[in-house]
């Protein structure tokens, strides 16, 4: 049986940051399995930006500013400790960043150049024109090869193994050969990014954000935290969903109406564009709703103006967004305003961490960081620009988590991994040689129209319970679901099988969270509790899955320095 | 037109065959789109890549009757007006061993790409925990080079790699080496540049595909060029590149135009260039060569005597 003393799972910048930090002690084995090789990953689509308090462009910013936006823009959701850990250690990180080689902006002085963005008091996220994800993913795979990290490219993550409250195993498909493993593990590090593909086409999301290590960990007995906060990226593309940076507006682009208006005056007269960003979706949406929007149904939209930056700040400063709004919406941001609307971009839930200093979940061995992990950092609502600064902070802090953890622990006895495994094979097995049932497209797509039309940007009871609904006969269908592939060989059909699966059972605890919230915070909009309800939700939700049982509970939010306080922008 | 019919190369791992699906014509629909209604609609086998589906993850690129692209970024509009049919062949990215269908292998060129240290090799200005500056200046250089996805376009239209596949590296590999030469904050650009050099930097056949195609438009040509000026400031002059382009500007100096016979022994010394005589027989019965012709100075000489004056003034490449 393969055994390594550590595994990462996925290779975006918080499973790299992990595997680097992880392999600092040469007399661990340390592994990082991808389904997709490790520069095609999700954090290199972050455009605009990270946030670190270092004061560049403006001297008065300070850790403890960027400490109270965090918390602020999450609507006082977010752990008060994790966020002062986390603001407090960015400026070293981001130094650390550009001493691996991150090709950032620079000011005139030749420090890293910082810009303005939604929700922050001070211009304090740091960019690399606008593909500041992609330059720090690529950054971090050099890095890698530099340090000899051991990949498994295009290993799929199939489940997790746990005996007795502690990590057992892993079992993953080598896609390529079709050989499914058990492999025996100390720790494992989950960095699997997020699951946005619950609304499937209507996100920014890459098409294999699926939340394959959240499934794992929630099948294996560890709860999703908040999994009900989304949040919707105000300027999507409108026929694509995708996106267009926040460095967008950080650099001063105008949202128009019909009629021409600057709408933002009414809904964030001082901050205008620069609200946060379920604040700005929430206006694109009423806006929209009451009439004011261009089009109509699906396809309504509201315009970005950017033309006033002018020619040479557009070509500077957002080189990408202008070829990506010429290529997918056929629009040149020079001449003309861009159609955009709200598009699912982020989930501020997922797996349930337990210590913000190490990233440990409930389950000794399992460690999570970045999007698929829940800290809570981000509260009800994440501010652009803290995405990456998240992945790469606490991917960093589960690397050295997941390093004391197999300094402690011994070999796990792997029987119980084994015998997954073996599950696992039949499962391939028996899907390969099935010839009838649903396509798991179908499945995919009613999952996707339940989820947008009734868990979307705002909610109501009725509505989430029809979600529910369909999602429960979704996840019946699935038992009959066919995938008409019979290759052993790079089998994408059972891969997409299985996100499927994994989609369909987060979907469902994201419309159970969002049910039984009955209020108002950050992303989480309601149209029967329009308000927030500090008094019976101040609390992080927990939703726990006992075979086919979902149990909800709720943990206290620890808050040490802000109290909460009207959210005004 | 109503129907678009794409012919597209399987491969199981263990036999290869074509084949045809149709499509209804939709306008404004890119390449991806129909790659993955034939996948949802008609044909849950057909295997290939694609994430982010708006060119930065690189997965996604495939070749179009014979030429590379990637696939989300590109109108299938656009390809059917460029290649004047109704009818587009697909096949796998040349120059690398093919997984299943569309899929190809990345393993072994990102394992020749740790060839040229591609990596930051920190210089003494900076630290860990306080970072480097940089001018603006400076990392405009880096900019451009640092936009490559790693998409593998260039490597399907290499020239030189489609002859050459294990005397050449990958222009994006080139690309790396080039992206940490140029980076004001790397020790050792010698160490990358070195390595590139050694596995056949003066090779680049010119034909240009690499930059012409490069979906982020990066400028692959004139960044070999850097690495080959910069390999003869390295004093890397005692190689055939470098003595062939040496031969180049002495002849036209002294001339204004190049001596074809005399080309090949100032590149390949005394020894090589008597192994190819029965290649310059061939080429003087054909008329190709006269070696008896010695070139004469040309009509103007002095004006390129100028440029060469002027050109050593020049500091900067």
């Amino acid at each position: 049986m393969l055994s390594y003393d550590i595994v990462v799972v996925g290779a975006g910048g918080a499973g790299m940051m992990a595997a680097l930090a992880a392999s600092e002690d040469p007399d661990l084995e340390v592994a990082v399995l991808s389904k997709i090789y490790p520069t095609r990953s999700h954090t290199g689509a972050a455009q605009g930006g990270i946030n670190a308090a270092l004061g560049n462009r403006d001297p008065s910013d300070s850790v403890e500013k960027h400490f109270r936006d965090t918390v602020k823009g999450s609507d006082f959701l977010a752990d008060q400790d994790a966020v002062e850990f986390f603001t407090s250690r960015m400026p070293e990180l981001i130094q650390e960043l550009d001493f691996y080689g991150v090709p950032f902006s620079r000011d005139e002085n030749g420090r890293v150049a910082q810009r303005p963005f939604g929700g922050a008091s001070s211009p304090r996220t740091c960019y690399s024109a606008d593909k500041t994800g992609h330059v720090i993913l690529h950054t971090l795979y050099e890095q890698c090869l530099k340090r000899g990290v051991k990949f498994l490219h295009e290993w799929f993550l199939l489940s997790l193994a746990v005996e007795e409250g502690e990590l057992d195993g892993l079992v993953a498909l080598d896609m390529r050969s079709g050989a499914i493993h058990p492999i025996q593990a100390k720790a494992a590090v989950i960095a699997t990014g997020g699951f946005g593909r619950i609304y499937w086409n209507r996100t920014t999301n890459a098409l294999n954000m699926t939340g394959d290590g959240t499934a794992a960990c929630f099948d294996a007995g560890i709860p999703l935290k908040d999994p009900e906060f989304v949040q919707f990226h105000p300027t999507g593309l409108a026929s694509s969903g995708i996106l267009m940076s926040e460095a967008c507006r950080g650099e001063g682009g105008h949202l128009l109406n019909k009629e021409g208006e600057r709408f933002m005056a009414r809904y964030a007269p001082e901050k205008m564009e620069l609200g946060p960003r379920d604040l700005v979706s929430r206006a694109i949406e009423t806006e929209i709703k009451e009439g004011r929007g261009f089009g109509e149904g699906i396809g309504a939209y509201v315009q970005m103006d950017l033309r006033h930056l002018g020619k040479e700040k557009i070509l500077e400063r957002l080189p990408q967004v202008r070829a990506l709004a010429m290529h997918f919406e056929g629009v040149d941001i020079i001449e003309e305003p861009v159609p955009i609307r709200p598009s699912c971009h982020y989930m501020m839930g997922g797996i349930h961490v337990v210590d913000y200093k190490t990233c440990r979940t409930p389950i000794e061995g399992i460690l999570a960081a970045g999007e698929c992990a829940c800290i809570s950092i981000h509260g009800a609502n994440r501010l652009g620009g803290n995405s990456v600064a998240d992945v790469v902070l606490f991917g960093k802090y589960a690397g050295l988590g997941a390093r004391e953890i197999a300094k402690q622990r011994s070999l796990p006895s792997g029987k119980k991994v084994k015998k997954e495994a073996d599950r696992w094979i039949k499962t391939f097995d028996r899907m390969r040689r099935k010839t009838e049932g649903i396509p798991v497209t179908e499945i995919r797509d009613k999952m996707a129209e339940t989820m947008w039309n009734n868990v979307g940007i705002f909610r109501r009871e009725s509505e989430m319970k029809e979600a529910l609904e369909t999602v429960g006969r979704l996840l019946e269908d699935y038992q009959d679901a066919c995938i008409g592939d019979t290759s052993v060989r790079y089998n994408l059909a059972f891969v997409h099988y299985v996100e499927v699966g994994n989609l369909l059972k987060l979907a469902k605890a994201v419309a159970l969270g969002a049910l039984h919230r009955k209020e108002s915070r950050g992303s989480h909009a309601r149209a029967d509790y329009p308000k927030r309800d500090d008094g019976r939700f101040l609390k992080h939700t927990l939703i726990y899955k006992k075979g086919d049982d979902y149990i909800l509970q709720y943990e206290p939010v620890k808050i040490t320095k802000y109290r909460p306080e009207e959210r005004k922008y | 037109m109503d129907t678009v019919t794409l012919r597209i190369k399987r491969y199981d791992g263990v036999k290869e065959w074509y084949q045809e699906y149709q499509l209804p014509y939709e306008k404004g629909k890119t390449l991806l789109y129909s790659l993955t209604k034939i996948r949802e609609e008609l044909d849950p086998t057909l295997t290939f890549s694609a994430a982010c589906r708006h060119a930065i993850c690189g997965s996604c690129a495939v070749r179009v009757n014979g030429n590379a692209f990637l696939a989300c970024k590109t109108s299938l509009d656009q390809l059917l007006e460029t290649f004047e049919t109704e009818r587009l062949t697909l096949e796998p990215l040349n120059n690398f061993p093919v997984i299943r269908d569309l899929v190809v292998d990345w393993e072994p060129k990102l394992e020749r790409m740790k060839a040229v240290r591609p990596w930051l090799i920190p210089s003494e200005d900076g630290d860990p925990s306080e970072g480097f500056r940089q001018s603006p200046e400076d990392f405009r250089k880096i900019a451009s080079p640092t936009d490559c996805i790693l998409c593998g376009i260039c490597s399907s239209e290499c020239g030189q790699l489609s002859l050459n596949q294990e005397g050449y590296l990958d222009p994006f590999i080139l690309n790396k080496a080039y992206r940490f030469a140029v980076d004001s904050r790397d020790a050792a650009p010698e160490e990358h540049i070195r390595p590139a050099l050694e596995k056949g930097l003066w090779k680049c056949l010119h034909c240009m595909e690499c930059v012409t195609k490069c979906p982020k438009e990066i400028d692959l040509a004139g960044e070999n060029a850097y690495l080959r000026q910069a390999s003869i400031q390295m004093g890397e002059r005692d190689n055939k590149g470098a003595r062939h382009a040496y031969a180049f500007v002495e002849d036209v100096k002294s001339k204004g135009r190049l001596n074809e016979v005399t080309l090949p022994m100032k590149t390949e010394g005394f020894v090589s260039t008597m192994n190819r005589i029965p290649f310059a027989l061939r080429l003087i019965r054909k008329g190709k060569i006269n070696p008896l012709h010695m070139p004469r100075e040309v009509e103007g000489i002095e004006g390129v005597r100028k440029i060469y004056e002027h050109a050593q003034g020049v500091k900067e490449p």
